[in-house]
């Protein structure tokens, strides 16, 4: 079995705890416990045919410019960018983020995941979409498990590049 | 006497380790800012008269409940020794070992001395021809004999766990791998320079050491009295294990041979 390193970034409480659980616990929680430093969570997935064994590192939550610590990065094999479809100022500077992430990460694509699309309209939601400048791989939400094991899966696809 | 293996199965102490280093910290920090801000709500909106008291509150706070609060500190250490001395160990842990390593040889010395003093010329001619072991570590092997519990060979970047060796029942070993290099990068990136490695993390009756390698590293969770002997023994060994696996790469992808040779090298031998 190959085993692979995965992460989770993005502005604090966009629900990356809340999608790793719903993923590998299949449950949410509508308490917000802040995530402190970095939790390891671990899903044996399939994926064309291959047996992939997932470290999923779910780091704390950054705000604004602030920076991730570089050793949580190494040997990383793919990460996630998660914004808040429901707060701005999760994604408003979208660019910038994913270029610290990409630099610190050495990883040329991230998966970008605009979470808890439940809180919005379709139109709303929309608008979110336009404003984000760019390429969102998919909004999900973990509350009501919508699009969770697509995104995980295409992070898995990504670890295989 | 025959040890029972630990069970690690009811308890990720590697969870309780981070959230001890962390989880009071942020619950504090947040406390506190909650009461900052509501402090300042409230002398904005209720009248002057309340302002004037929160002002003086503010002044005078220290010398109102300076006492109290120093005593409430020092009754908290006091009550929760344990996890203050577990909750640092990592960032003092160079600082402390020195410090106990000295204490423990100075203890040792005059263990010996005492020892020497009272037992018979043929304790002493016998153990003259076990070897370089002195008299205390004797006395003390005896008592608390040292134990390999766990091995764990991981990856040094990803903390992907590519071989390991179990004496008893651990909870998950990619777990334990994963959290180990969270809170080794999150140590090393907080509390020291670039080049400095953590080295050890001490737990209930766990020591565990690190030895780092260039692109491995190798974890072994002890029980009993490792005294300097045993530590050497082991140091080469795991010396001689990391020369054949960096020299055979083919080992970190293969974890059965991988176990099989920790086995042989570590524990067997
Ligand atoms: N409505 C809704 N709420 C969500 C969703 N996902 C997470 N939440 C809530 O958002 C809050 C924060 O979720 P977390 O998963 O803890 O966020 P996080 O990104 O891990 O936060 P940090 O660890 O601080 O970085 C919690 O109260 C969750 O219940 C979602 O899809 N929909
Ligand atoms: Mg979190």
């Amino acid at each position: 079995m190959i085993a692979k390193k995965v992460l989770l970034v993005g502005n604090f409480g966009v629900g990356k705890t809340s999608l790793i659980r719903r993923f590998v616990l299949n449950e949410f929680s509508e308490d917000y416990i802040s995530t402190i430093g970095v939790r390891v969570s671990k899903k044996v997935v399939e994926y064309e045919n291959e047996t992939i064994k997932l470290m999923i590192w779910d780091v704390a939550g950054t705000s604004g410019n602030e920076k991730i610590p570089k050793a949580y990065f190494l040997g990383a094999h793919a990460a996630m960018f998660v914004f808040d479809v429901s707060r701005e100022e999760t994604y408003l500077t979208i660019d910038e983020n994913l270029q610290m992430v990409k630099e610190l990460s050495g990883l040329q694509n991230i998966t970008i995941v605009g979470n808890k699309k439940d809180l919005l309209t379709q139109k709303e939601l929309n608008k979110v979409i336009e404003q984000v400048s760019v390429n969102i791989d998919l909004i999900t939400s973990a509350k009501e498990n919508d699009n969770v094991e697509a995104a995980f899966m295409q992070l898995t696809a990504q670890t295989l590049n | 006497m025959k040890k029972t293996p630990v069970d690690n199965t009811k308890d990720n102490r590697f969870e309780l380790l981070r959230e001890l280093l962390l989880a009071e910290d942020r619950e504090k920090f947040e406390s506190l800012s909650k009461e900052v801000i509501f402090r300042e709500k409230l002398a904005k909106n209720v009248s002057p008269l309340m302002d004037e008291k929160i002002l003086d509150l503010r002044e005078k706070f220290p010398e109102y409940f300076g006492d109290t609060i120093t005593e409430t500190i020092k009754v908290q250490i006091r009550d929760s020794q344990d996890e203050v001395v577990e909750a640092l160990y990592p960032i003092m842990g160079k600082l402390v070992k020195k410090a106990i390593v000295s204490e423990i040889t100075k203890l040792t010395e005059s263990v010996n001395k005492t020892v020497k003093e009272k037992f018979s010329i043929q304790e002493i001619l016998k153990r003259f021809f076990k070897g370089k072991k002195n008299d205390a570590d004797v006395v003390l092997q005896e008592v608390f004999e040292p134990i390999i519990e766990e091995v764990f060979i991981i990856e040094k970047d990803s903390g992907l766990l590519s071989g390991s060796y179990s004496r008893g029942n651990i909870a998950d070993k990619d777990m334990v791998s994963g959290m180990l290099t969270a809170i080794k990068s999150f140590a090393e990136d907080a509390f020291s320079k670039e080049g400095q490695d953590l080295e050890d993390i001490k737990f209930e009756t766990f020591q565990l050491s690190i030895q780092n390698f260039k692109s491995i590293y190798i974890a072994i969770a002890c029980s009993g009295v490792l005294n300097a002997t045993f530590k050497e023994e082991l140091s080469d060994r795991i010396n001689n294990l990391a020369e054949i696996i960096l020299r055979d790469r083919s080992y970190l992808s293969d974890e059965e041979r991988l176990n099989t040779l920790i086995f042989q090298k570590l524990i067997e031998e």
